[in-house]
């Protein structure tokens, strides 16, 4: 489970102040798939990066599986992400030199695992995203789609509790966001906790539960869910 | 740790990596070659004379007055300087070692003029000159006054003894102990018999190249206008006594004139000017070289962080801890090192084949390449370890900055 508790985030220059996030209160259960929706600069990829240990709070309180994280240091909190946290990114972030093999094979080197048991994985991963016969290629042999399922590959591979994504089909086309967010629910039906960043309402309706942030703060505090969990997947379809 | 993945990434860089690859092979080979060249310079250098250089120094007497006569002004000149205080003992002698200049002659064991002979320094020096010199007889027994003869610049040689060096005495009688030497005979040129009265431990000869030690004394006092005497002081008081000899011959003869005054100190220094000078230069190539070169790997390696500044964040984001990140780079800067050090270590032999088959240097010793591999590995980690910190500072949160 994810909690933060009035929790703020300051960026401080010589010159300039800016609150990103005030006294930001949220509680997201187990296996629940909740967006994140606000205009530009109103605090949602602040609010990603602190849910996903990238960066510090100012202030408050952020437990993370009961694990209060303000007090982790940098070790400890890059620790917690490779083994608790999946992130796919708007921009998918492949490694361009690595092929599709090497780059879902990052986080698993990072957490120290056996070679036999991160290839199953990977090659666990590249199937269930479709793309088992493309290991050799690099990213930029992949459509944009297809990238995409490779970084949720990577994000999944390491079978984290939370999956945490900015704004995964910004830069994708309508057919493939669709195929994206079908990818998305059916690992949510799985039971994988989804938090997602993303501009588009009708997708954020679709989600269990959408937070809407304004200035740094909740703007719709529902406490609620939209969608019981494993709805979604019968909403999308 | 990555070094599959490392690797397969950076062979899809190929051309920063074959450039600074190639950077670091040539700068091996040089630096490795130019080390090795000085350490040859060097050693050479240092090599003792077999004389007291520390107390010795020389003069040359030149006459110019009529009525000046050459063998009994150096007769004179000798009995003086050897009663001045500070001074150990003098001599006259045809040339000093080390100084460049000097006399040379085949020496034989037979008088067949066709036979092998080996090529040798001959010094022509009166009967005090072995203790002048401080020179150690190991066998046998130095030169009388008795010993000495005159001769005219040119002329065949009038003596009929002989001290040698004990590695001219090992060449010519390779198979005889030192001791059983004494006693033979040899010949020069013009079939002159030599005997052998005895041997002493270290002469260098006046020049640098392979036969320095090879050097034989003969009782001889040339007679050709000028003459030059080595003088030894008292431990310590060279210098002094290089002042008052110098006055003192002025003053007891006034129908020459004393030039060339130097220590031995000084004329070795000037024969090896070149050599020093020689070793400074290519200190400074190397020196030179390794800047430029950890320069180059500085700049490839920070030229490759701000590249992957993103992709830095995107791995801490997916649970790199800034040692991994670190880690990453220095293994990194490892293999392309790993990679140019061992070309440099096929050029660095080649080249010293080169050297040692055209220039008939010495071969290098192994220990220099191995060497040369592992400096220039730390060389390149000292290089990229200030990058690859900055690199392990990059916060994770650049992944989701969309520049």
């Amino acid at each position: 489970m994810l909690k933060m508790i009035d929790v703020s985030k300051v960026f401080r220059t010589e010159l300039v102040e800016t609150h990103a996030l005030t006294d930001f209160s949220l509680t997201v259960g187990e296996g629940e798939f909740v967006t994140i929706t606000g205009p530009s600069g109103c605090g949602k990829t602040t609010f990603l990066n602190i849910a996903g240990l990238l960066e510090t709070l100012s202030s408050g309180q952020y437990l993370l599986d009961g694990v209060d994280v303000s007090t982790l240091s940098d070790y400890q909190r890059a620790k917690l992400r490779n083994q608790k946290i999946g992130f796919i990114f708007q921009s998918f972030n492949l490694m361009p030199d690595l092929n599709l093999f090497d780059n879902i094979d990052v986080p698993l080197r990072y957490r120290g695992m056996k070679g036999a048991e991160r290839r199953e994985r990977i090659e666990q991963a590249l199937e269930a995203v479709g793309l088992a016969a493309r290991k050799k290629h690099v990213p930029s042999q992949l459509s944009g789609g297809q990238q995409q399922r490779v970084a949720i590959a990577r994000a999944l591979v390491g079978e984290p509790r939370f999956l945490l994504a900015d704004e995964p089909t910004g830069n994708l086309d309508s057919n493939t966001a669709q195929g994206v967010m079908e990818l998305l629910n059916e690992i949510n039906d799985k039971g994988t906790t989804i938090i997602m960043v993303t501009h588009d309402e009708q997708l954020a309706q679709r989600s269990q539960r959408n937070i809407h942030i304004l200035d740094g703060r909740i703007a719709n505090p529902v406490l609620t869910p939209l969608k019981t969990p494993g709805e979604s997947t019968a909403a999308m379809a | 740790m990555d070094i599959g993945p490392i690797f397969r990434a950076m062979t899809r860089n190929k051309l920063g990596v074959i450039l600074i690859a190639l950077q670091i092979a040539f700068t091996m080979t040089v630096i490795i070659n130019a080390i090795f060249i000085i350490n040859e310079r060097s050693r050479l250098m240092a090599r003792p004379s077999g004389v007291d250089e520390a107390n010795l120094f020389h003069l040359v007497s030149v006459g110019f007055g009529e009525g000046f006569n050459e063998e009994i002004a150096a007769r004179d000149d000798m009995e003086m300087l050897r009663r001045l205080p500070g001074v150990a003992n003098a001599s006259v002698v045809n040339a000093v070692p080390v100084s460049g200049s000097g006399s040379g002659t085949g020496v034989r064991l037979t008088d067949d003029e066709s036979s092998p002979s080996n090529f040798t320094a001959i010094y022509r020096v009166d009967e005090q000159a072995i203790d002048t010199m401080d020179l150690d007889i190991i066998a046998g027994e130095g030169f009388t006054i008795g010993d000495v003869r005159n001769r005219q610049r040119n002329s065949e040689a009038v003596s009929d003894i002989t001290v040698l060096t004990e590695t001219l005495a090992r060449d010519l009688f390779p198979d005889e102990a030192v001791n059983d030497v004494v006693g033979n005979t040899v010949w020069v040129p013009g079939g002159i018999p030599l005997q052998v009265v005895g041997i002493v431990r270290q002469l260098q000869a006046p020049w640098q190249n392979n036969t320095i030690e090879r050097s034989m004394l003969v009782p001889e006092n040339v007679i050709d206008g000028s003459s030059m005497y080595l003088v030894r002081s008292e431990p310590g008081q060279r210098d002094r006594v290089m002042a008052e000899v110098e006055e003192a011959l002025v003053a007891a003869n006034g129908s020459r004139i004393i030039r060339d005054m130097r220590s031995l100190e000084e004329t070795r220094e000037g024969t090896y000017r070149i050599d020093s000078a020689m070793s400074t230069v290519l200190w400074v190539v190397i020196i030179t070289l390794v800047f430029i070169t950890s320069m180059g790997i500085v700049g490839l390696a920070v030229f490759g962080i701000n590249r992957r500044r993103k992709q830095i964040g995107t791995r801490r984001a997916l649970g790199a801890t800034r040692p991994q990140i670190l880690g990453y780079f220095m293994v990194e800067n490892l293999l392309i090192t790993g990679v140019g050090v061992t070309l440099g270590a096929v050029l660095t032999i080649a080249f010293s084949i080169l050297l040692t088959t055209n220039f008939n240097m010495p071969a290098m010793g192994w220990h220099y390449t191995p060497l040369g591999m592992l400096a220039l590995l730390a060389i390149g980690q000292l290089a990229v370890w200030g990058p690859s910190r900055g690199a392990a500072r990059i916060e994770p949160a650049i992944a989701t900055r969309s520049v």
